[in-house]
């Protein structure tokens, strides 16, 4: 008996060892690049051989920002993310309005058309934008490069809202209007408060994605809309793997920023609001 | 100040092809409590929206406290309303619910401090008003749907089917408070069910719906023991039927007889009786008296085979076969017990037997 019990403990913990250095070696496999990189940017002669860089330094910092004229790519990125962001919110919210709470004949046919953009990969058709966009003179603009954006960004905003607008209870409404509410202030004091979480959750998601976007950038900037991704890609050609570093931390950082204000602002649960017995 | 509080004028409403309601004419008084049963889809829900205005009648009118309000928005009828799921301000906390027909009214702070907190008095929900609606059991949640359908004191108060959501333990308990409330503030009430068990608790009159037209209007006590038709009949309580023809009316002794699958049975004689037209006959099974086979017969009673028993804790429910072809379903009080194969006579009492000409 006993000996059965040491068997079972044996191999529960063997378990329990085994999962653990999964995890770690998972976390590693996600995270030991970044620390390279992170590591990188900030030493000097560090080679990869050591620990730790022999010498701490800023000085790659003072380059990326000097050098690669990073304020003015920053600004390009943030005016694209932007434009794309709005034009993808003006796109998501009646279209995630008629996804969500009409009946529309083929629902899922259109749907999965409309994902479409994010399945394939956009280089397949990136190559038809920017020709198009030759054409129309939209290659090396704010506005065009947004609009090559908003393929891939509008997706993910039809999708976060036609599910946020699902989850707005149509007797939540007439009970306002029960309650003596005309439309205007049942939008205002009903709809409003219930949809912006589900509305910020798609701008923010739709933000990240044409913050990070580069293929498609890639196929439509010019020099006076250099983004982020597309210009540290640029640096890596150019040899300067410090520089580059310190510019993959500082493409990061915007990215932590948005991740926090996720798990803060936008508690999943708000989306949906609380029924009970529904 | 008329007599009626709300009215529904030959109202018609058509969904498609489908016709929801039939020409419904119906008027409630003032401080009543009024019932729409029926089972699903028989259009009370349609003639409950017509009353809030978030359905528009294709043809008739609706009246409330006297004023044709057939085309005004919901928003201007000063209705209350408890919803089926509760249909609470997920985003707002008891408190702020309670208080949003008084905010919408602009009513000033204080005033509206006071009122909803005397709503929650009234409810005892005082201790949970800065909670959120998730975060209150289904109970809590539907009396909160309560307090802000009557925080503002609306003309009329309206129910649509509040506690099919609620466990059955709850929903008895439920029932008798609601019940309590109206008859406390003395509002004009619709109620609005599929549970016949409900509408004859609660109901000062109740309305049986089918297939979008008023099928019988009475007290709970006329449409259980008067139904005007078999869909009443079944749909309220328990019923055994049996279909023959009339085959004599005996005017100097009320009563007639129905001849069905070879039963001879008196039944009280009503004018439009005569010998020759069909009829149906029903009684409830707990109307029906179960005798020895010993005992000496008489009017209506007749022999018979116990066929199968059900024991149901404060009833014995039985299927008794009579006559040609006839099951008889009768249910005793535990008392007296009869197995399977026990030759019985039933008595149909003959005030109980009830006749309904089709």
């Amino acid at each position: 008996m006993t000996l059965l019990r040491q068997y079972l403990r044996a191999i529960l913990s063997a378990r329990k060892l085994l999962i653990t250095t999964f995890l770690l070696c998972f976390g590693l496999m996600i995270y030991l690049p970044f620390l390279m990189i992170a590591f990188r940017s900030v030493g000097k002669g560090w080679f990869g051989r050591l620990w730790l860089p022999p010498e701490l330094t800023l000085e790659w910092y003072r380059w990326a920002i000097e050098v690669t004229n990073i304020v003015d790519i920053t600004k390009n990125t943030l005016i694209i993310a932007v434009l794309a962001v709005t034009m993808a919110t003006l796109v998501g919210i009646p279209s995630g309005w008629a996804f969500g709470r009409r009946k529309i004949p083929g629902k899922e046919l259109l749907m999965s058309m409309i994902l479409l953009p994010r399945m394939i990969p956009p280089i397949a058709y990136a190559l038809g934008v920017a020709q198009v966009f030759y054409r129309l003179h939209l290659i090396n603009t704010h506005f065009g490069v947004a609009l090559a954006h908003v393929a891939v960004c509008a997706p993910y905003a039809i999708l976060v809202l036609s599910a946020t607008f699902e989850g707005l209870d149509e007797r939540v409404l007439e009970a306002a209007s029960v309650c003596g509410a005309n439309p205007v202030r049942t939008f205002f004091h009903v709809i409003l408060p219930l949809i912006l979480p589900g509305i910020l959750s798609s701008m923010i998601f739709t933000f990240t994605t044409s913050y990070n976007e580069f293929t498609l950038t890639l196929m439509t900037y010019g020099k006076d809309t250099t983004t982020l991704p597309v210009r540290t890609y640029l640096a890596i050609g150019e040899g300067y793997w410090e520089v580059t570093s310190a510019m993959s931390i500082i493409l990061v950082i915007p990215s932590i920023i948005v991740l926090f204000m996720i798990q803060r602002q936008v508690a999943p649960e708000k989306l949906v609001g609380g029924f009970k017995g529904v | 100040m008329s007599e009626q509080m709300i009215e529904l004028r030959n109202v018609t409403k058509r969904y498609g092809d489908l016709l929801a309601n039939d020409n419904i004419t119906l008027r409630i008084r003032r401080g009543e409590l009024m019932t729409l049963l029926g089972p699903s889809g028989c259009g009370k829900t349609t003639a409950l929206r017509c009353i809030t205005g978030h359905n528009i009648p294709d043809e008739g009118e609706v009246w409330i406290d006297g004023q044709n309000v057939t085309e005004v928005p919901t928003h201007r009828r000063e209705l209350g309303m408890v919803f089926q799921n509760f249909a609470l301000f997920p985003h707002m906390t008891v408190f702020d619910n309670v208080g949003f027909p008084l905010m919408i009214r602009r009513e000033d702070k204080a005033k509206r401090q006071e009122r909803v907190m005397e709503a929650l008095r009234m409810i005892r929900m005082e201790k949970y008003a800065s909670h959120y609606p998730r975060q209150l059991s289904g109970g809590q949640q539907q009396r909160v749907g309560l307090a802000r359908a009557l925080v503002y004191q609306p003309k009329v108060l309206l129910l649509d089917e509040p506690l099919s959501n609620l466990d059955a333990k709850l929903r008895e308990e439920m029932r008798f408070e609601i019940r309590d409330l109206i008859d406390r503030l003395g509002i004009t009430a619709v109620y609005v069910t599929h549970d016949q068990a409900e509408a004859l608790a609660l109901s000062d009159r109740v309305a049986v719906m089918n297939a979008g037209r008023l099928e019988q209007l009475g007290t709970p006590d006329e449409i259980y023991d008067y139904p005007r038709s078999r869909f009443v009949a079944d749909f309220i309580g328990l019923s055994d039927f049996i279909v023959g023809t009339i085959s004599a009316v005996h005017a100097e002794k009320k009563t007639a007889v129905i001849t069905a699958n070879g039963l001879d049975i008196s039944v009280p004689a009503t004018p439009e009786m005569s010998p020759g037209r069909e009829a149906l006959l029903f009684i409830r099974p707990n109307n029906v008296d179960l005798l020895p086979a010993s005992h000496a017969g008489g009017t209506n009673v007749f022999p018979g085979v116990v066929d199968k028993t059900t024991y149901l804790g404060d009833r014995n429910d039985y299927r008794i076969a009579v006559g040609k072809d006839l099951e008889l379903r009768v249910q005793t009080d535990g008392k007296v017990r009869f197995k399977v194969g026990d030759n019985v006579q039933v008595h149909l009492p003959l005030p109980l037997c009830r006749v309904i000409l089709e």
